[in-house]
């Protein structure tokens, strides 16, 4: 590895960081603060900060954001990125994270799977507070610590590192924790499908799923949301009623229309939505537009002009 | 005429119209875009722009056509050889053979409708079948307007989620509709009712529309939810409103999701920005929203059912209502099924699922299968069914464990208790204690439900009825008086509270007790009873207060249940009386008879039986100050049931001044029947620009025992009404007031007199948003605030179709409102089999100017007349005064407009809407074919119904196909025009039970033979008969004479009119010329 004086120079005194601008780039979803919303993410962010690199952890959180890094791949046990820095070719960062043993999930999923929580929260797309205790009871870490499970290595001319390319990287996966709690286990060599077909079986010896269409419609996701068949073409009848009447609706077609006590029941049963970070709160924000829409609503359905006091 | 229609077009609500061809006007159909489409042409009933801009008008909407919106479209209609089927013979008769029809396309000129407009549209046409004479709401129109409400039910009820759209690289958030149950089976349901003309527009005309109706629908109710919950939560509550320009640039947020949120909240929904950033948001919205899709397509849901404590369970005995018991349907898995009604037996060997603390409660998880929710599987056996091969839970690859455990871990966050019950392996429930269940019953199953889940509640907490609760009783007693009359309402009662659970009393210590029990939940006898500590606590504090005071009037409103806060949270039971105030309250409820009165004596006529009851309950509530309300069927003589009254109030020395305000079509009718009945009452007409104003109209009120008036001069002489001190106001027709905020309801509202009535045909107790208005002129405060009212009572009857509020309302009303039907049997047998009327209208200024030139004119020539001559000109004269007193369009023979020039069409109009709203059917009779068609062009476009015309002309095979549809199908049409010389015999029109003379035949022969028509043997119906004249012109004299000599009428009058050429010239003038009181307005 060479280095010039510019290097050097850079090391001693940070100047303005003059990154080249990239095209496409991923761009953080964090635009201030902290990377990471979930418990897991701010977890996985943590053992990062426990390094001492100063400075670095801001650039990295910048490039991060400014989306100077240009591609991510993660395979089990191992990340690649490439990451744009001042110099015309973008750097190439790994990061290594061991992985569990077979014999090592097997013995976890055992343990996990005494308490149905563990997999309802994972399918509910949530990672259940508890399972790094789990993780410890069966002898084990969830999160790599710094010594022994992670190895990072970046083609940039700084000694430190983690530097702030890997920083980057770092921050970036720290967000993809909140969207998929099955990161982690990829990560860690577990790919979702499989943990979860570990649990089902230690829970219950025989649970052999068939392949084919008769595949769970939750852990194997069709790729899009289930559709109905387009339902087929119905030609204009000629006969007189049917084209300019239609049938009549009963009395009580429109059932009981009672305004929810409980506001936004749908979303609230989806929680929270992932990786959220606007200024409002999902669910706080969604709770007041359902209960003005309630109103409108209503009105709508009794068209209760005549009880509304005029303007 | 027009015929409004709506289709939905790529989901956008388009508008057009049909209206009849006009003689002369357009006899080929060429297309004006001839260009463009040179193979379609265009409709020949196609509104147009204008006459649909018209139509809006009239129907009162808010939004102007923009003429960027008036398009050009296609519509697909049933058509045979170049002839397309109209919708209704009011636009075109229908062809007699149907053979060859196809369909094919016309153009057609429609209005695209923002959702906004549509929505104004759309809510102004619920529950009606016109907007404005000639202005007929479309089946289509009307189907569009279910469509939208039920988009607003889905709103109300929050069944909907965030979403997002993309459509030609544009991305929009979107609200959208979730159709969880019954509202699929609800959305299919109204599909099935689409009318094919809703769907029937195209842009082009390639090819006919065969999009399925539940694609269109769903379509536009997806645009409903969407614009309805941005409506609820306008731009301006947004925290963070741009600044400068209007929309946001996207790198003005800080997020996609801060985009995305203010997106859900802008009119448009419009999200620029990163097309990969935006479809990656899109990705997550999908995978976010996938567990309600992924149930949506589920066999099986998850069920929470609560359960009693075993223990108590078992020393019961009886098994719960909702309890399941077992059934052996599969033999793998051990299924429990909810009782039917006929109720299975209960298999040997399985039992109730038992638990681990038979002491406590539990919630059970469940399976339910969708298409068949008495199937029920336990999660204990659901949690092993990957372990059988065939299994009802393993249809359609259906995955029991992994659904339990993505719905568990949706529910746990709703309901903390779920997740604490996870821990174990399988969880088949949870145990919770009293107020845990108490907690479950009031919070967590109305969550769990509403957000998808199904929740099963023990019956003695579902059924309403049989609940027992506590409730709290005011016991009043009577001041002791020796009789109620010169007590009022405002007099003193004192009263004390009895509290009371189910049927036992409860004692202060026994409440203390349960105080200190401090469980909400509570077993009493056998029964869970939910009793909060607020509850015992507000049931105390009313044991304590003893001898509390209220007026008479409270404590009445208090015991027909208008006031419940006075008891704190403690449901009201009721008012328990002694003495005379108990007589009071039986009296009210209708439990006891009131006294009957006697006809005043000065009252000439005679009462019947019912009309004496009717008056007497008029009399008795006035007696108390209450406000009533007669609504007796149109014939039953509310006219003179008042004028009882009014007469027994002048004769028992009150001479204070009645107001009766009324239409100003009927000014007339009430003049005449007061001079019948009540001869000796001073009658004064608060009318026309003659009428006196200031302290010359109160001097001159109070020197009279009634004082007429008209609604429009309600409100405009409000400060001269209020200034007299009346004894009573009475309104006649008073549905004129059932818009609480029109300016005649809050003048009405503000006249002060010691008693109200309202008088009107028309079913009031069925419209509840009506009976507000109606309710707070008579009885002020009785039915609270207009919002209470509408949070009390209309939203829950409307909309939860909650039987207990229905019964609340007709409890606090019904002793204010009397209607009795002309069907009633005690009514019936008071009734002769036909009721005769005469109706007396009233000459608009234009008819009295026509009719005194008529008269000038005619006794000119009449001088110099003789013979032949003279009995021509006395003919000629009176048909043109009858057609004067008919309508001026007759007399003129123009095309001139009908509306409103008639004081008779008006009234017809006014009693004609009775009979159509109870579904009744009428005759209208007229001996001039010109006012037949006159009458039924304005009746038809009044109703928006076809109005069946016969008159001489028409050929027998049409004339038979009219009367065929006039008796036949229930909904055919309800109003039959026949000119009276139009074939006399061989009609059988027994389905009327109306007949309106509309003009006099002065010879009563040829009018009885027109009434006999409806009324022949085998009528079982009773029918009146109505026959009208204009008071104050030569049919009010004419009928005064035939009446003074009737016998010998009989024999001078003879078989037609030519009787009144024999008279003298001096009484003809007397008969011709107008008297006094012939004109309103």
């Amino acid at each position: 590895m060479s280095w010039r004086w510019r290097d050097f120079d850079h090391y001693w005194h940070y100047p303005p960081s003059t990154p080249r601008k990239v095209k496409g780039g991923i761009k953080a979803q964090s635009k201030r603060g902290d990377f990471g919303q979930s418990w897991w993410a701010k977890r996985w962010i943590a053992v990062l900060e426990s390094f001492e690199i100063g400075q670095r952890l801001a650039r990295g959180r910048s490039y991060a954001r400014g989306g100077q890094v240009v591609s991510i791949k993660i395979e089990k046990g191992l990340v690649t990125a490439s990451v744009q820095g001042s110099r015309p070719t973008p750097y190439d960062v790994e990061i290594h994270v061991k992985a569990l043993s077979a014999a090592a999930w097997k013995r976890l999923a055992k343990d996990l799977s005494a308490q149905a929580i563990f997999a309802a929260k994972l399918l509910a797309g949530e990672m259940p507070q508890d399972i790094e205790n789990a993780f410890k009871e069966a002898g084990l870490s969830l999160f790599p610590g710094k010594l022994n499970d992670l190895k990072t290595s970046c083609s940039c001319p700084d000694w430190s590192n983690p530097c702030k390319h890997i920083a980057a990287v770092y921050y970036l996966l720290g967000e993809e924790f909140d969207r998929d709690p099955f990161l982690i286990f990829r990560l860690r060599g577990m790919i979702r499908d499989e943990f979860l077909k570990l649990l089902g079986q230690s829970g219950e010896k025989s649970a052999r799923r068939k392949s084919g269409y008769g595949q769970a419609p939750v852990l194997a996701p069709p790729p899009e949301t289930p559709q109905e068949e387009p339902p087929p073409p119905e030609p204009l009848p000629c006969d007189l009623p049917a084209f300019w009447q239609g049938e009549a609706l009963s009395d009580d077609f429109f059932g009981e229309v009672r305004v929810p006590s409980l506001a936004a029941a749908l979303p609230k049963r989806l929680g929270n939505f992932p990786f959220w970070r606007a200024e409002e709160p999902f669910v706080e924000a969604l709770e007041r537009i359902y209960e003005a829409a309630s109103h409108a609503g209503m009105d709508v359905f009794l068209a209760a002009a005549a009880l509304q006091p005029e303007p | 005429m027009i015929v409004l229609h709506a289709g939905v077009n790529e989901d956008q609500l388009l508008l057009w119209g049909e209206k009849p061809i006009e003689e002369g006007s357009r006899t080929s159909g060429s297309s004006r875009k001839g260009a463009q489409r040179p193979q379609v042409e265009r409709l020949v009933y196609d509104a147009g722009r204008d006459a649909l801009s018209a139509a809006l008008t009239q129907a009162g909407v808010g939004f102007k056509l923009s003429r960027r919106r008036v398009e050009e479209r296609i519509v697909w209609l049933p058509t045979i050889g170049k002839t397309p089927l109209a919708s209704s013979p009011l636009i075109a008769e229908r062809p007699s053979s149907r053979a060859g029809e196809t369909i094919a396309p016309w153009a057609v000129t429609v209005l695209r409708l923002t959702m906004e407009e549509a929505l104004e549209l759309l809510s102004l046409c619920v529950g009606k079948k016109t907007l404005a004479p000639g202005v007929i709401v479309g089946e289509d129109l009307a189907f569009w307007t279910s469509a939208l409400r039920l988009a607003g039910t889905l709103v109300a009820r929050h069944r909907f989620l965030p979403g997002i759209a993309e459509k030609d690289g544009v991305y929009r958030s979107r609200w959208e509709p979730v159709l969880l149950g019954t509202d699929a089976e609800r959305l299919a349901r109204l599909a099935r009712a689409m009318p094919a003309v809703a769907r029937a527009l195209t842009a082009e005309a390639f090819s006919a529309p065969a999009a399925p109706p539940a694609s269109v629908l769903s379509g536009f109710i997806t645009g409903c939810v969407d614009y309805l919950v941005r409506l609820g939560s306008p731009a301006e509550t947004l925290p963070a409103k741009p600044r400068g320009s209007r929309k946001k640039k996207p790198s003005a947020f800080e997020s996609v999701h801060d985009q995305w949120l203010h997106s859900l909240r802008s009119p448009d929904g419009v999200m620029e920005g990163d097309e990969a950033e935006l479809s990656r948001l899109s990705a997550q919205v999908r995978d976010w929203q996938r567990p309600i899709s992924v149930s949506r397509a589920s066999p099986f849901r998850l069920c929470f059912r609560l359960e009693e404590p075993e223990a108590e369970q078992g020393r019961r005995g009886t098994a719960d209502q909702e309890r399941p018991r077992p059934r052996s349907a599969d033999p793998l898995i051990p299924c429990s099924r909810v009782p039917t009604l006929d109720g299975e037996s209960r298999p040997g060997g399985t039992s109730v699922p038992s638990r681990p603390d038979p002491d406590a409660w539990y919630v059970r998880y469940l399976l339910q299968a969708v298409d068949d929710p008495s199937l029920l599987v336990e999660a204990k056996d659901a949690w092993a069914a990957s372990k059988q091969k065939s299994s009802i839970l393993r249809r359609g690859g259906f995955d029991a464990r992994e659904y339990l455990l993505s719905s568990l871990g949706q529910a746990s966050g709703l309901c903390p208790r779920v997740e604490g019950s996870l821990r174990t392996s399988e969880p088949g429930g949870y145990a919770l204690g009293g107020p845990g269940a108490h907690e479950f019953l009031t919070e967590k199953a109305l969550a769990l439900e509403q957000a998808g889940f199904g929740v099963m509640l023990p019956a003695w907490w579902t059924g309403k009825a049989t609940k027992v609760r506590l409730t709290a009783r005011a016991n009043v007693k009577s001041p002791s008086m020796q009789a109620p009359s010169g007590l009022s309402l405002d007099a003193i009662v004192r009263f004390d509270w009895e509290i009371a659970l189910g049927d036992q009393r409860l004692s202060l210590e026994e409440l203390e007790a349960l105080a200190r029990v401090k469980s909400p939940l509570v077993r009493v006898r056998g029964q869970w009873v939910h009793m909060s500590s607020e509850e015992i606590q507000a049931a105390i504090d009313l044991l304590k207060k003893k001898g509390k005071k209220a007026t008479l009037r409270d404590a009445v409103q208090m015991a027909l249940g208008a006031t419940t806060t006075a008891t704190g949270g403690v449901a009201f039971e009721g008012v328990r009386a002694t003495g005379w105030i108990a007589d009071l309250f039986r009296q009210l409820e209708g439990k006891a008879a009131f006294e009957e009165q006697v006809t005043p004596e000065e009252f000439r006529g005679t009462l019947r039986p019912y009309q004496v009851r009717g008056y007497s309950w008029l009399f008795f509530l006035k007696q108390w100050g209450f406000g009533t309300c007669l609504a007796d069927d149109m014939g039953l003589g509310k006219t003179i049931q008042a004028l009882a009254l009014i007469q027994r109030d002048w004769a028992s020395n009150s001479k204070r001044p009645v107001l009766l305000v009324c239409p100003t079509s009927v000014i007339g009718n009430w003049e005449k029947e007061a001079a019948r009945f009540t001869p000796n009452l001073p009658v004064m007409v608060h009318h026309g620009v003659t009428r006196s104003r200031g302290e010359a109209f109160k001097d001159q009120a109070l020197k009279h025992a009634i004082v007429i008036s008209s609604y429009s001069l309600l409100h405009r002489d409000i400060g001269v009404l209020q200034n007299v001190p009346w004894l009573g106001v009475i309104l006649d027709e008073a549905q004129n007031i059932k818009n609480a905020e029109t300016k005649q309801a809050k003048a009405a509202r503000s006249l002060k007199a010691d008693y109200c009535v309202a008088l009107t045909g028309t079913p009031v107790e069925n419209n509840i948003a009506d009976l507000w208005s109606i309710m707070e002129f008579l009885n002020p405060g009785f039915l609270g605030s207009q919002s209470d009212f509408k949070k009390r009572f209309f939203i829950p009857i409307q909309a939860n179709r909650d039987p207990e509020a229905a019964k609340h309302l007709k409890r606090l009303t019904g002793p204010f409102l009397l209607r009795r039907l002309k069907t009633d049997k005690s009514i019936i047998a008071d009734l002769p089999e036909k009721l005769e009327m005469k109706v007396f209208c009233t000459l608009t200024k234009e008819q009295a100017s026509l009719y005194a030139a008529v008269v000038k004119d005619v006794e000119e020539s009449l001088d110099s007349a003789e013979g032949i001559q003279r009995k021509g000109i006395v003919l000629a004269a009176l048909s043109k005064l009858k057609q004067v007193c008919n309508h001026p369009r007759q007399l003129l023979g123009d095309n001139s407009p009908i509306p409103g020039r008639s004081g008779k069409l008006a009234r017809l109009t006014e009693m004609l809407e009775e009979v159509v709203e109870v579904g009744d059917r009428a005759l209208v009779f007229s001996q001039f074919a010109e006012m037949g068609e006159i009458l039924r062009r304005h009746l038809q476009e009044t109703f928006g119904q076809e109005v069946l015309f016969l008159h001489g002309t028409v050929p027998k095979k049409h004339r038979d196909s009219m009367i065929e549809r006039f008796q036949g199908r229930s909904d055919g049409p309800q109003i039959f025009v026949l000119s009276l010389k139009a074939g006399g015999t061989g009609l059988n029109l027994m389905r009327a039970n109306h007949v309106f003379h509309f003009d006099r035949w002065w010879n009563p022969a040829v009018e009885n033979q027109a009434t006999d028509r409806v009324f022949r043997i085998g009528q079982t119906k009773n029918v009146q008969v109505h026959k009208f004249l204009c008071v104050g012109t030569l049919e009010e004299k004419i009928d005064e004479m035939i009446e003074r000599k009737k016998e010998i009428a009989e024999q001078v009058v003879g078989a037609g009119e030519a009787w009144l050429t024999e008279l003298s010239t001096a009484e003809l003038r007397e008969i011709f010329a107008l008297r006094e009181h012939a004109v309103a307005q």
